[in-house]
């Protein structure tokens, strides 16, 4: 066995490594036994552990005991701190944080900090103890020691490796501070994993366990991952299993808490019309963050739910307050945000170059994917054919606040037995930039050849390999036209019948679009550049014929074609990158 | 996990053209142009099939190879 060859056979004993997502809203940590990711709970039950830490009495509070902090003990509550990792202080927006603890300059303005009042205050002296100012990356690492520490005491063994969540915009400085702070807290960081790309492969690992057949079959899907704070979408390419990420779409703005938002306003109007003498709970910082951790509960119950309490006690002025809300009601008031979703989701398919009817799956992924009014309005805005992969339109769905970190444990698990620096190399540009297929390759089909079917698709990397089979019916000698594909998106009008019931009796009255014929928009493929010729002989009647793609490194490309059980085929060769007429093979 | 590239074939349910009467050519192949230029892109370093084509990079391995 050759030094190389053992490379893939090397199992390393010693290493325990999680799949860690760390937001800025909330963190998880899973594991994979037997193929299988599972997320972990920590010692209080939360598989959704609140990113955010808390000094009390010189003791240190994390997740959801932290985030109730928020309303008695503000300025020594640190939240919403991942995206300032890394980052200038004039680069970072405090926005997040106005409710807990406010960044701060630090280190000459190259990072930032917060202080806090982190020790006990001494029981004899009046004074108070001395604050502490904690960079932010020295709060990663303590918020990731004690992910570390959960995940230690679930699996009964030290962790000490981890891959590690990120935002698809995370550049290389940020990286350098995430592999810093959470080597602190005792964490190697085996790999970085974008969180879009993480969550289709925990989809694609949950799905790959209950089909029959091994090879994932190649789709263009649009991962929608919806924060609390923020808002990414990446569309990517799957072929064969191998994901290329063809455009990405941030909103910095748009998230969960713009949900909140909506239910807090709603909240504090209807409180002061109750108690017309109590002043407005949004003026006061106690009584608003009273209101917001309440409206995020409500919001999360009407995503399951048709209506939700708000029940708050002494909220402002000593009264007390309870609202119901309703889905609907809800879904109205918020109808803006809702559809900002949808925009920029649409804005990021358009980046990719490509037409709606391109995308073939909508993963939505993050928590705020739970919300049902989102999908739904994706699921009309994409036509029929794409099928959106949330909880309330798929039976397939995987809790969307899940489905990052999965993608990350799977990925621990794949790697675990190399070693880092062989990790690394494989994640270099010498091994990932790879040529792609400019367009699709396929046959071109039907007796007039007016049609023309898939072969390889477009975005497809090389080298790749495709098997078709077509069947002759008649028999005879057939042609195979090897060509390359386009894309079409066919307009047509469709008459609608004239009549079709009360369908559209009560609702649709102001809309008159609904005589005129309704406008299809269709997929269709055309052949393009004819690559190669190919003639088989003597097809049995009923016969099926083969055809094999092969595409090199290089681009040149084999062609083998057969009947199948027959003897003897074509083969041939197409040089790379030089057009050869009547070349032979 | 024997993760390889082989995948089940394709059915196409279109037919094929029937062959020109008067067409020909040497072995029955013509090689008419090349593929079009293609386009550079990053594959994202993860899950078990990409895994599997690094490794047949690494290792110089044809598709049929890395299959036996
Ligand atoms: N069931 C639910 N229904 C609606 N919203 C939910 C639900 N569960 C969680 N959320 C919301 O999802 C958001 C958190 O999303 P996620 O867990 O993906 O956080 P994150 O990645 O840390 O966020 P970010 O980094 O954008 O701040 C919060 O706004 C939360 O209220
Ligand atoms: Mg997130």
């Amino acid at each position: 066995m050759s030094a190389e060859e053992a490379i893939d056979e090397v199992q390393l004993p010693a290493r325990t490594a999680i799949g860690i997502s760390f937001g800025n809203s909330y963190s998880s940590i899973a594991y994979t036994s037997d193929g299988k990711a599972e997320v972990i709970a920590n010692e209080e039950g939360d598989r959704q552990i609140p990113s955010i830490l808390s000094y009390v009495s010189g003791e240190e509070f994390q997740g959801t005991q932290a985030k109730t902090q928020i309303i008695r003990n503000p300025r020594n509550t640190i939240a919403y701190f991942r995206d300032l990792l890394g980052k200038g202080f004039k680069d970072i927006d405090p926005t997040p944080c106005h409710a807990s603890a406010h960044p701060v300059e630090h280190d000459g303005g190259k990072t930032v900090a917060f202080v806090v009042q982190e020790k006990a205050a001494e029981e004899e002296s009046e004074k108070e103890a001395e604050k502490s100012t904690l960079s932010v990356s020295e709060v990663t690492t303590r918020h990731i020691r004690r992910l570390r520490q959960s995940a230690s005491d679930y699996l009964g063994k030290d962790v000490t490796a981890a891959v590690v969540t990120i935002p698809s915009d995370y550049n290389d400085v940020n990286k350098a501070a995430l592999t810093e702070a959470a080597s602190n807290a005792g964490i190697e960081i085996l790999q970085f994993i974008p969180e879009p790309v993480s969550a289709l492969l925990g989809y694609d690992a949950k799905q790959s366990l209950t089909e029959t057949s091994s090879s994932p079959s190649d789709k263009v899907v649009l991962v929608a991952d919806l924060g609390g704070t923020r808002s990414d979408v990446a569309v990517v390419a799957s072929r064969g299993g191998i994901y290329t990420t063809l455009a990405t779409a941030h909103d910095y703005e748009l998230g969960g808490s713009s949900l909140d938002k909506v239910l807090i306003e709603y909240a504090a109007k209807e409180f002061m019309k109750k108690n017309k003498k109590a002043s407005d709970p949004r003026e006061n910082e106690r009584s608003l963050a009273k209101l917001t951790l309440e409206a995020e509960a409500v919001k999360k119950a009407l995503s399951l739910g048709g209506s939700a309490s708000f029940s708050i006690e002494s909220l402002a002025d000593g009264h007390d307050f309870s609202l119901s809300v309703n889905r609907t009601r809800f879904e109205l008031l918020a109808n803006k945000v809702l559809m900002s979703f949808t925009r920029l989701i649409e804005a990021a398919v358009q980046k990719a170059d490509l037409d709606i009817l391109d995308i073939d799956e909508v993963l939505l992924s993050g928590g705020t994917s739970h919300t049902p009014k989102i999908a739904s309005n994706l699921q009309s805005h994409f036509p029929e054919s794409t099928v959106v992969i949330a909880p309330s339109t798929s039976s397939t769905a995987i809790n969307p606040s899940e489905l990052t970190v999965r993608g990350a444990a799977i990925q621990a698990s794949l790697i675990n037995g190399f070693e880092v620096p062989e990790i690394r190399s494989s994640t270099e540009a010498v091994v990932t930039v790879t040529p792609h297929l400019h367009h699709a390759i396929g046959l071109v089909t039907g007796e007039g050849s007016n049609g023309f079917a898939v072969l390889v698709n477009a975005e497809t990397p090389v080298p790749v390999r495709r098997t078709a089979q077509i069947s002759v019916k008649a028999g005879g000698d057939v042609i195979l036209r090897l060509a390359e594909g386009v894309r079409d998106i066919k307009v047509s009008k469709e008459e609608k019948p004239a009549t079709n019931g009360n369908k559209h009796d009560d609702e649709d009255d102001e809309d008159d679009s609904d005589d005129e014929p309704e406008e299809v928009r269709e997929k269709v493929w055309k052949a393009g550049k004819i690559l190669a010729e190919a003639g088989l002989r003597g097809v049995k009647k009923g016969g099926k014929v083969e055809v094999q793609v092969n595409v090199a490194q290089d681009l040149g490309v084999t062609i083998v074609c057969r009947e199948v059980g027959g003897k003897g085929g074509v083969r041939g060769v197409l040089d790379a990158g030089r057009a050869e007429a009547n070349g032979s093979a | 996990m024997a993760i390889t590239a082989k995948m089940a074939p394709i059915q196409i349910k279109a037919s094929l053209p029937s062959l020109p009467p008067d067409w020909s050519a040497d072995k029955d192949f013509k090689a008419i142009s090349s593929l079009s230029q293609p386009t550079n892109r990053s594959l994202e370093p993860v899950g078990p099939h990409f895994l599997a084509h690094a490794r047949r990079k690494r290792h110089h391995r044809t598709f049929s190879e890395d299959e036996r």
